[in-house]
C-alpha cells in the first residue's frame, strides 16, 4: 500500500489508532500488548515418515479391491448406477427431442413471429442497420452482458491461479529463461511491429464503431485490439507495455465497462417495460452516431473483451503484469 | 467495349491461375522437402508471390473502386507480415537446432562472408 | 456454390478427427488452427459475416496462441522431443 502522509504524521491520524486497535497492538485497557515473536513449527523427519506410513496403511486398507468385499460391491453398484443414469439421460433427452417441433417446422414461434418482428421492425425500433447487432445488443441485451461477465469471471480465475508477486531468485531465473529462445530485441520484428500494431488497433476501432452499420461489433474487434496488444507484448517485451498497461487498467477498464453496461441496459428495460419514453436519442439510422445505446454498449464490449484477451496472453506467459 | 471487357477478363483470370499454380507449387514443395527451413521457403514464396498474383487478379475484376483499396491493403499487410513470420521461424530454428551443420552450412561471421562475396564479385 | 460448402463441410470433418488422432500436441493446435479457418470459410457462406470475424480473430488467433504458450509453460513441447529422440534410439 502506497501512502502519500509519511509514517510520522500517519502514526497521529484516527485511522491509524482504530487500524492499530483492530489489529491487537495496542489495547485502550491494557495499553501496549506486546506481540511476541513466535517460533518456527517443524515437525521432526520421524513424524513425517510415521504420518505418511499410517495414511498409506489406511488407504491400502480401505482400497484394497481384491479382499474389501464392500469395496468391491461399491464400485460395482458405482458402474451400473453411472450406466443406468446416463442411459436414462439418454432416453429422457432424446425424448424431449423428438417431441420437439422439427426444425423449420411453419408452427414454430420462432420460425414465424419472433424473426419477422426482428427483420420488419428491427431497424424502426433499434435504430441499427446491421440486424444481428440490433439483436444482441438490444432485443437481447442481457445475453451479452452475461457474456461480457463470462468473460470477466474467467479472467479472474486466470489471475487466481496463475497470479504472482513473490519474485524470489528461482522465479526471476525462470522468467529469464522463458525468452531464451525467443527475439528478445529482433530489430526486424520491432520495425513491422510500430508500423503494423496502429493499423491493427486502428482497424479494431473501426470494426467496433460500425457494429451496426456493418458486419462486426464487440466481440469481433475487441479480439482483433488484443491481438494487436499480444503483438506488442512479444516485439518490445512487457516493460514497454507495462507503460500503458498494468493491473490497475484492466481493474479500471472493466469495472467502468461493465457497471455502465448494467446501469444503461437497466434503464432502458426498466423503462421499457413500465411503458415509459427512455430519451435516448436513436438517431438517423446509416449515421455512425445512431441507434441510442447500442454503439456505447459496443465499445463496452470491445474494451472488456481487448482487455481479457492481452491479461489471459500475459499471466499464462509470466504470471504478472 | 465487349472487347475491353474480354481483355481485361482475360488478364484477370490469367493472374487467377498464375496464383493458383503457385499456390499448387507451394504445397507440392512443402510436401517435398524434408528439411525445416527448406519448407519455410516454399511457404514463404506462396504467403508473398501467390497472394499477390490472385490478389492482382481480383483486383483487376473488380476494377477501380473502394474494393481494390481494401484489396490493396490486405496485400500489403501480408508482405509485411509473412516475410517477418518466416523470418522468426528461422530464427528459433537457427538458434534452437543442435544439428544444424547436418543440413546447411553455419556462418558465424559475418563481415568475413561479406569479404568473401566481393571477391566473387570481383571475379 | 453447394459443391464448394460440401467440400469445406469434408475438410471441417477430417480436421475434426485428425485433431483427436494426432500424437503431438503441437500439431493437433495447428490442425484446430485451420478448423477455426476452414469454420470461418463457411460462416461466410452461410452469410454471416459478423460471425466469420470473430471466429477468425479468435479461434484462429487469439486462443491458439494461448494453447502455444500454456504448452510452453508447461513444457509440453520439450518432453516430446526428448520422447522422440528415445523412441529413434530405441528403433536404432
Amino acid at each position: 500500500m502506497s501512502k502519500l502522509v509519511p509514517q510520522e504524521k500517519y502514526e497521529k491520524t484516527k485511522a491509524f489508532h482504530f487500524w492499530r486497535w483492530l489489529s491487537g497492538t495496542k489495547d485502550p485497557y491494557l495499553d501496549h500488548v506486546e506481540m511476541k515473536e513466535q517460533k518456527e513449527w517443524k515437525e521432526e523427519e520421524q513424524t513425517i515418515q510415521d504420518r505418511m506410513n499410517e495414511r498409506q496403511m489406511i488407504h491400502d486398507a480401505v482400497y484394497d479391491m481384491g479382499r474389501n468385499k464392500k469395496q468391491r460391491l461399491f464400485h460395482g453398484i458405482y458402474v451400473a448406477v453411472a450406466i443406468i443414469f446416463c442411459f436414462l439421460l439418454l432416453v429422457i433427452l432424446l425424448y424431449t427431442v423428438s417431441n420437439l417441433p422439427p426444425t423449420g417446422s411453419p408452427e414454430k414461434a420462432v420460425n414465424n413471429e419472433v424473426p419477422e418482428r426482428y427483420i420488419e421492425k428491427g431497424l424502426q425500433e433499434t435504430g441499427a442497420v446491421n440486424i444481428v447487432t440490433g439483436m444482441i445488443l438490444d432485443y437481447r441485451a442481457f445475453d451479452t452482458f452475461g457474456e461480457s461477465n463470462v468473460l470477466f469471471i474467467a479472467t479472474v480465475t486466470v489471475l487466481i491461479l496463475l497470479h504472482y508477486t513473490k519474485k524470489d531468485a528461482a522465479a526471476k531465473k525462470e522468467e529469464a529463461n522463458d525468452r531464451a529462445f525467443e527475439p528478445k530485441n529482433d530489430t526486424i520484428l520491432q520495425v513491422c511491429a510500430t508500423i503494423l500494431v496502429p493499423i491493427i488497433i486502428l482497424f479494431g476501432i473501426y470494426v467496433i464503431l460500425n457494429g451496426h452499420i456493418s458486419p462486426g461489433g464487440g466481440f469481433s474487434g475487441g479480439a482483433i485490439i488484443g491481438a494487436g496488444l499480444i503483438l506488442h507484448v512479444s516485439a518490445f517485451g512487457f516493460v514497454k507495455t507495462e507503460k500503458f498497461f498494468t493491473e490497475k487498467t484492466y481493474k479500471i477498464i472493466c469495472f467502468v465497462a461493465l457497471t455502465f453496461y448494467c446501469l444503461a441496459k437497466s434503464y432502458s428495460f426498466f423503462t421499457g417495460a413500465n411503458h415509459l419514453e427512455s430519451h435516448i436519442p436513436l438517431g438517423t439510422p446509416g449515421a455512425i452516431l445512431s441507434s441510442g445505446l447500442i454503439l456505447p454498449l459496443n465499445i463496452c464490449v470491445g474494451l472488456v473483451v481487448a482487455c481479457t484477451m492481452y491479461t489471459f496472453y500475459a499471466m499464462f506467459r509470466k504470471g504478472d503484469f | 467495349m465487349e472487347i475491353l471487357e474480354w481483355v481485361r477478363f482475360m488478364i484477370g483470370a490469367i493472374f487467377i491461375l498464375i496464383g493458383l499454380c503457385i499456390f499448387i507449387i507451394e504445397v507440392f514443395g512443402i510436401f517435398r522437402f524434408d528439411y525445416v527451413l527448406n519448407r519455410m521457403h516454399m511457404a514463404a514464396m506462396g504467403d508473398t508471390l501467390g497472394i499477390g498474383c490472385s490478389l492482382l487478379g481480383l483486383m483487376i475484376f473488380c476494377g477501380l473502386n473502394f474494393e481494390t483499396f481494401k484489396i490493396i491493403m490486405i496485400v500489403m499487410f501480408f508482405w509485411i507480415a509473412s516475410p517477418v513470420c518466416s523470418h522468426m521461424l528461422s530464427k528459433l530454428e537457427v538458434t534452437t537446432n543442435e544439428n544444424l551443420t547436418e543440413h546447411c552450412e553455419r556462418r558465424d561471421d559475418l563481415a568475413e562472408l561479406e569479404r568473401e562475396l566481393e571477391e566473387e564479385a570481383k571475379c | 456454390m453447394l459443391v464448394f460448402q460440401l467440400i469445406l463441410m469434408g475438410f471441417l470433418i477430417v480436421c475434426a478427427i485428425s485433431v483427436s488422432f494426432s500424437k503431438n500436441l503441437l500439431n493437433s493446435i495447428l490442425i484446430y488452427m485451420s478448423f477455426s479457418l476452414i469454420m470461418s470459410l463457411i460462416w461466410v457462406c452461410l452469410e454471416s459475416p459478423d460471425l466469420a470475424i470473430t471466429e477468425a480473430a479468435v479461434g484462429a488467433g487469439v486462443t491458439s496462441l494461448l494453447f502455444f504458450t500454456t504448452l510452453k509453460k508447461i513444457h509440453a513441447i520439450k518432453i516430446e522431443q526428448e520422447q522422440e529422440k528415445k523412441e529413434e534410439d530405441l528403433h536404432e
